[in-house]
């Protein structure tokens, strides 16, 4: 790893520091329990080797050192975390959870004062997190507990240097700290596809009755169980869902909706393709529907065949290996989130997004149910809604910016040129919508832009999340634009369309829309149209307003 | 034993096999400085149950006498 990391501590973490060293650029700790000092000095030789990461492995008996009751402990604790901000700068900070350790012998005191202060030093670090960005938790008590509290520490070598981790401790801390550090740099993955026999439960659906298969229980049964555990608690921080399963629909569904010991169930997949096509086939199609390339996705299945197929088809899909036998389900679960999807935090955005593809799941399910588009259209309960720009400058930004398929001129605008039209009323009309339907609100989703002059006006900017594309929002969104404009005395409206490596899907949008070609346009091979809009033409839609 | 031992001294010196010998003391072996010396004693315990008291983990200058108090030699 090319990064530059730091460990700093009230105890001596030299050795690991030492074992590292051939591994990644680490800081050079002069001594340890200085670590407030170091940071605070910007003399000190830590500020001229700028680490990116700083892991701050506290122990919390020495920081506690010598406190005789719960008041005094929490006076030291926030003594240390008041003077934190002012020594934090651009690094990237973990710092140790709380566990008390002592070499002495233990009481039933000591037993008391651990749980206190532990939860002390817990509080204060999760509230220091939530207040600054650039600090995350580093699992400690989790290390420990992996280890084994026994063998996690050292009594001897705790006494003749102030060394407490025995060396499998070292250990496990050395592999965690570049974990992380490779954590914070990778791309994570986005979606986990799953087979179902064998992956999900034991046995084969649709061999016998209802229970036919191995879910939940005690032996082979409960480590599927554990493990789909394990998969909702990634669904929820975030990680996309999907099935790729070579199986009669109804008896898969059967299961999935009905067997009393699913933990994944239906609601939780963005979505599932359970068929007999190819799985390479049905997996392409996923990332069309999700709209993310391939490189997106971790593919986990249990037969070889279906995971060689899968790797020879689409390379750039991940195939982790199935474990040998089913127990070791979980811990092959642990790694595959460890090493695809784990982020160094979950983020609102996270688990938004999971309830926006979950919704849209429910949309596309409607979109199957539905006799045909236009039916599955009016289902959906489109409402838009014009919003004033002035009151939504940021998504007005983000959106001319990071729109790419629905974007028919993609004019990339600043904050300054977009502040400039939007208070431009004598020649600009900024038409910004949200969009909500009922499975739930998209958000300010599309905006057009455009330019009046005389009886004329030409859309300069219209661009639409690709969130909503393909509900032919944009048919009602026009019609309502040039009813504003008609009554503005408006006559012609003119368009055009710049061709882009990704927005093709609207290359035929304005003649679809009632637009004719009147010219092109040399420079980016633009085509230009316009339509005489006092012809009161109303387009087929299924979109309702709210004022 | 003695076997098991050298090579866990090479491992915590980062040493490759073969430069420790029963005869080697610390000061001809730059890697083994007090650190490492520690991370030494505490590793003879964790992994090969040998304990030496602090008293005298201190005063061990030399793989011969590492050996002694494994009862190896």
């Amino acid at each position: 790893m090319t990064e530059k990391i730091a460990i700093l501590s009230n105890v001596n973490m030299n050795f690991v520091i030492r074992s590292l060293k051939s591994k990644i650029d680490v800081y050079d700790a002069e001594g340890y329990g200085n670590e407030l000092g170091t940071l605070l000095n910007p003399q000190s030789s830590y500020h001229a080797f700028q680490p990116q990461f700083l892991f701050l492995m506290m122990d919390l008996m020495q920081l506690l050192d010598g406190a005789s009751d719960d008041e005094e402990a929490k006076g030291k604790i926030d003594r240390w975390f008041t003077a934190l901000p002012d020594a934090l700068g651009e690094e990237i900070c973990y710092i140790s959870d709380a566990y008390l350790w002592t070499a002495e012998e233990t009481d039933a005191d000591f037993q008391a004062k651990k749980q206190a202060w532990e939860s002390l030093w817990q509080s204060r670090l999760e509230s220091f997190v939530k207040e600054n960005g650039k600090v995350r938790i580093f699992p400690y008590q989790k290390l420990i507990k992996a280890v084994g509290e026994e063998k996690a520490f050292s009594p001897i070598t705790w006494r003749m240097g102030k060394i407490p981790h025995s060396s499998a401790m070292q250990k496990a801390l050395e592999e965690e700290i570049l974990h992380r550090v490779w954590v914070e740099t990778r791309v994570p993955k986005k979606v986990l596809l799953l087979d179902l026999d064998n992956t999900l439960w034991s046995g084969l659906a649709g061999e016998h009755e209802l229970t036919p298969i191995d879910l939940g229980g005690t032996d082979v049964g409960a480590a599927y169980r554990k493990t789909q555990e394990m998969i909702l608690q990634m669904q929820k921080q975030g990680v996309v869902l999907g099935i790729v399963s070579k199986n009669n629909l109804q008896d898969a569904m059967d299961i999935i909706e009905h067997h009393p010991a699913m933990v994944l169930r239906a609601e939780h997949f963005s979505s599932m393709k359970i068929n007999w096509a190819p799985k390479h086939e049905n997996i392409m199609e996923i990332a069309r529907e999700l709209n993310l390339g391939l490189d997106s996705f971790v593919f986990f299945d249990d037969n070889p065949a279906e995971r060689a197929l899968v790797k020879e088809m689409l390379p750039q899909v991940e195939v982790p290996a199935f474990p040998e036998s089913p127990e070791q389900l979980p811990q092959t679960m642990d790694i595959i989130y460890r090493e695809y999807f784990e982020k160094p935090y979950v983020t609102k955005e996270d688990t938004e997004r999971t309830r926006q593809y979950a919704e849209n799941a429910k949309r596309m399910e409607l979109q199957r149910a539905a006799v045909d588009f236009e039916s599955y259209l009016k289902d959906l309960e489109i409402v838009a809604q014009r919003v004033n720009p002035e009151n939504h400058m940021e998504r007005l930004l983000q959106l001319v910016n990071k729109t790419n398929q629905f974007n028919l001129t993609t004019i990339r605008y600043t904050a300054e040129e977009l502040q400039a039209i939007v208070s431009d009323r004598d020649h600009y009309d900024v038409y910004l919508y949200g969009i909500t339907d009922k499975f739930g609100d998209n958000g300010i989703v599309a905006v057009l832009i455009v330019k009046r002059q005389g009886e004329e006006a030409e859309i300069e900017e219209f661009t639409m999340s690709c969130r909503v594309m393909g509900r032919n929002i944009e048919h009602a969104l026009l019609d309502a634009v040039e009813e504003d404009l008609c009554q503005k005395g408006i006559k012609v409206l003119r368009g055009s369309f710049f061709p882009t490596a990704k927005n093709a899907p609207v290359e035929e949008l304005y003649p679809a829309l009632g637009f004719e070609l009147c010219g092109s346009i040399p420079c980016r091979d633009g085509k230009e149209y316009k339509r005489d809009i006092t012809d009161g033409l109303r387009r087929v839609g299924h979109v309702k307003w709210k004022e | 034993m003695k076997e098991k031992i050298i090579a866990l001294i090479e491992e915590v010196l980062g040493l490759p096999e073969g430069i420790i010998t029963p005869e080697t003391t610390m000061d001809e072996v730059e890697e083994w400085d007090s650190l490492a010396h520690v991370m030494l004693i505490g590793m003879l315990e964790e992994r090969l149950s040998v304990s030496i008291p602090l008293d005298e983990a201190v005063e061990i200058t030399s793989v011969k006498e590492i050996l002694e108090f494994a009862g190896v030699e």
